[in-house]
């Protein structure tokens, strides 16, 4: 279990979560929602352990273990994934070597066999099919050149080959068409276990007809203002975000 | 021999001049007219330069009269050993054994028992040692010697033309092209300091092609004063590709000249990368004398503690529609100081010349130093000519990515730089080399290799 309490974090000495409590329960898919702002993606950084977001108050913890102790490589080792709503580019490392850079490194850092060359690449092949992803583009360097549905479905396969226990996907549906928020979709609940807990930032109701989570909360100005079932989501996507102070228009 | 020279300045200047005295009689080629020619002139060239110094402006960051102590004597046969092992300690696996013709120079001369002689003629190239065909030089070579490109203005080059003891020729006749690179090997001895001033000559007649990868290392040698020049002569539509690996003990003064002349619809490709010496001086110097072609001068430079790399290039443009590229990547660490220089000439019948240049450093500490000085010299109107020079420390975020993704700090920091030069090595078309390369730069950082 995923237990936020009382967090507040400053960004450039600016507070911008002020005072946020979430209890995410192993096994479950927990959306956040809310206007531009409102420190959606703030939430997502401070849980992977970005240094440029800075815990000034509150707690993260994850059974028992204080997360806001551990640098982002730990929490990786732990099983904190973040899928990047802008993922890097990083010119002159093939995006294969990076995929087994990571695996290998997790391995390693879990106690576990390296996977050697082989090995590795049939988990690759086989990983990547279900997302839809030619082994070609990933043979690329990292993200460069990559149109924005393959660099999230680049991030889903990461998280697939990773196999993290808390999946935080910050705005992964954004700049998607249909087709591709489909394929990033499947690729998600093909994830979803017992073990598996989810949080899914989206601006949008959209991707939550393909991602249905158990609870939506509402964030509004660095707190959280509202939970409830799904059917909040389909509320929001007919009244907006005004009453939470974004603009009045329909999300 | 009667010279007027200049008063010289440091005793090191003056030690160079009287080796040449000393050892002018038993130097190959003595007893011919022609190289004895060329000798007297470049000592003469030498004696009114001196060593250069930095109110040179093209030595202005390099200062060589100042970092040149004593002179060593030149470099004797001492029978060093050169086999596999001691090629791979020098090189590393990837570059020892890459697949080539090598042609192996060990004490500043050829070691014909450890190249692929016979190979290479069969293949279609004249080979021969320097200092063998100096004695009675062929057409070709006289032809050639000391006119690729040719500066007045250079002691460093002047001082190898009067020095020059070993080196290969090597002359690719018409439409050869090779099945592998030829390695040119240089490794110095052991033993005390000591002075070593090669020449390679290579002739790429028309259509011909091939790459020639030059490797600098040591046998552990301290304090080697390398004094190393190749001219590359490049016929219509011939294609060098021409690479050097620079790992030179730490002790070693590294002094490099390259001078190309390329002819009509030809392309020289040049690729260098420093990892070695204390002190490197990277010269390039690249002249179109024929339309239609192109060079592409990159490199990369990793350095650390107090080494010093000098990088400093001119490409000349003389005739119409040619087309120049240089990238250098820069890695500097603790007080590692990196140079480049880059200057592109355009003359006046020049037209249609299209020059671009970039130098980028990364740098891993607060006391590296990157001096960047480009120089666009343009007297034609119709050209497309750029230049660029940036300087940056490792991207946070792009750390921050490779982190929460598993990788330790001190990993995702060295894929970074790999990264960061290995987009210098994707002008290798060769793909062994590549990873050659890449296997070194790893190496130096201390991480894996791919």
């Amino acid at each position: 279990m995923l237990e936020i309490k009382n967090l507040h974090t400053n960004v450039d000495g600016r507070e911008i979560l002020k005072g946020l409590d979430l209890t995410l329960p192993t096994g479950e898919v927990h959306a956040i929602m809310g206007p531009n702002g409102s420190g959606k993606s703030t939430l997502a950084y401070v849980l992977a352990g970005n240094e440029d977001y800075e815990v000034t108050e509150g707690s993260i913890a994850w059974d028992g273990k204080d997360l806001t102790e551990m640098d982002p490589t730990e929490r990786a080792v732990a099983g904190v994934f973040l899928a990047f709503q802008y993922p890097m580019e990083i010119p002159g490392v093939a995006t294969m070597t990076f995929l087994r850079s990571a695996v290998n490194a997790l391995r390693k850092a879990r106690g576990e066999e390296e996977l050697s060359t082989p090995d590795f690449l049939r988990l690759v092949k086989q990983k990547a099919k279900g997302l839809k992803i030619d082994i070609e583009m990933l043979r690329r360097p990292l993200n460069v050149g990559f149109s924005g549905g393959e660099k999230k479905r680049n991030e889903i396969l990461q998280m697939t080959l990773l196999e993290p226990e808390i999946c935080v996907l910050d705005e992964t549906d954004s700049g998607l068409d249909i087709d591709a928020l489909r394929i990033v979709a499947d690729g998600v609940n093909a994830l979803r276990t017992k073990k598996r807990s989810m949080l899914v930032i989206t601006h949008y109701q959209r991707l939550l007809n393909y991602i249905v989570p158990d609870k939506v909360h509402v964030m509004a100005d660095g707190r959280i203002a509202r939970s409830g079932g799904p059917e909040l989501a389909l509320e929001l996507e007919k009244s907006g975000y005004a009453e939470f102070g974004g603009k009045a228009t329909a999300a | 021999m009667e010279l007027s020279v200049h008063q010289f300045r440091s005793k090191a200047e003056q030690q160079l001049f009287d080796l040449f005295a000393q050892s002018a009689a038993a130097l190959p080629g003595a007893a011919n007219p022609f190289v004895s020619g060329l000798r007297e002139q470049a000592i003469k060239t030498y004696g009114s330069l001196g060593l250069p110094h930095r109110r040179v402006e093209a030595w202005k960051y390099t200062d060589l009269r100042e970092r040149i102590g004593d002179i060593g004597p030149l470099i004797g046969s001492g029978g060093a050993r050169a086999g596999e092992a001691e090629l791979e300690a020098a090189f590393g696996e990837g570059l020892a054994h890459l697949p080539a013709y090598r042609l192996v120079l060990v004490e500043g001369a050829l070691r014909v028992e450890l190249s692929d002689m016979s190979d290479l003629r069969a293949a279609g190239v004249e080979v021969g040692a320097l200092a063998h065909m100096l004695e009675m030089p062929p057409a070709w070579l006289k032809e050639t010697l000391g006119q690729v490109n040719p500066r007045e203005d250079d002691a460093v080059l002047a001082l190898n033309t009067a020095l020059m003891t070993g080196g290969v020729a090597l002359r690719l006749a018409e439409g050869v092209t090779l099945d592998k690179p030829i390695h040119i090997v240089h490794l110095d001895g052991t033993g005390a300091a000591a002075s070593a001033f090669t020449r390679n000559v290579i002739v790429a007649e028309t259509g011909a092609s091939a790459t020639v990868l030059e490797s600098f290392g040591s046998l552990g040698l301290k304090g080697l004063l390398r004094n190393a020049v190749t001219e590359v002569k490049l016929g219509d539509k011939s294609a060098i590709q021409h690479v050097k690996l620079q790992r030179e003990a730490l002790e070693t003064i590294h002094l490099n000249t390259w001078l190309a002349n390329i002819a009509t619809d030809a392309r020289y490709n040049a690729f260098q990368l420093s990892v070695g010496a204390e002190l490197a001086r990277n010269q390039l110097y690249v002249g179109f004398d024929g339309e239609g072609s192109a060079t592409d001068v990159s490199g990369a430079t990793l350095a650390r503690g107090k080494q010093h790399c000098d990088t400093t290039l001119i490409v000349e443009h003389r005739v119409p529609r040619c087309e120049s590229r240089e990238l250098y990547k820069l890695v500097l660490d603790d007080d590692a100081r990196g140079i480049f220089q880059g200057k592109v000439i355009v003359l006046p019948d020049a037209q249609k010349t299209d020059g671009k240049q970039m130098a980028q450093a990364l740098l891993l500490s607060e006391t590296a130093e990157f001096d960047s000085k480009p120089e666009l010299e343009i007297f034609a109107d119709d050209v497309v000519c750029g230049h660029g020079a940036t300087s940056g420390q490792i991207d946070e975020d792009l750390l921050f990515y490779l982190e929460s993704r598993g990788l330790p700090e001190e990993q995702a920091r060295a894929l970074l730089i790999q990264a960061f030069v290995g987009e210098a090595f994707e002008v290798l078309d060769d793909e062994t080399l590549r990873d050659a390369f890449a296997a070194t730069a790893a190496d130096w950082l201390g991480a894996p290799a791919e």
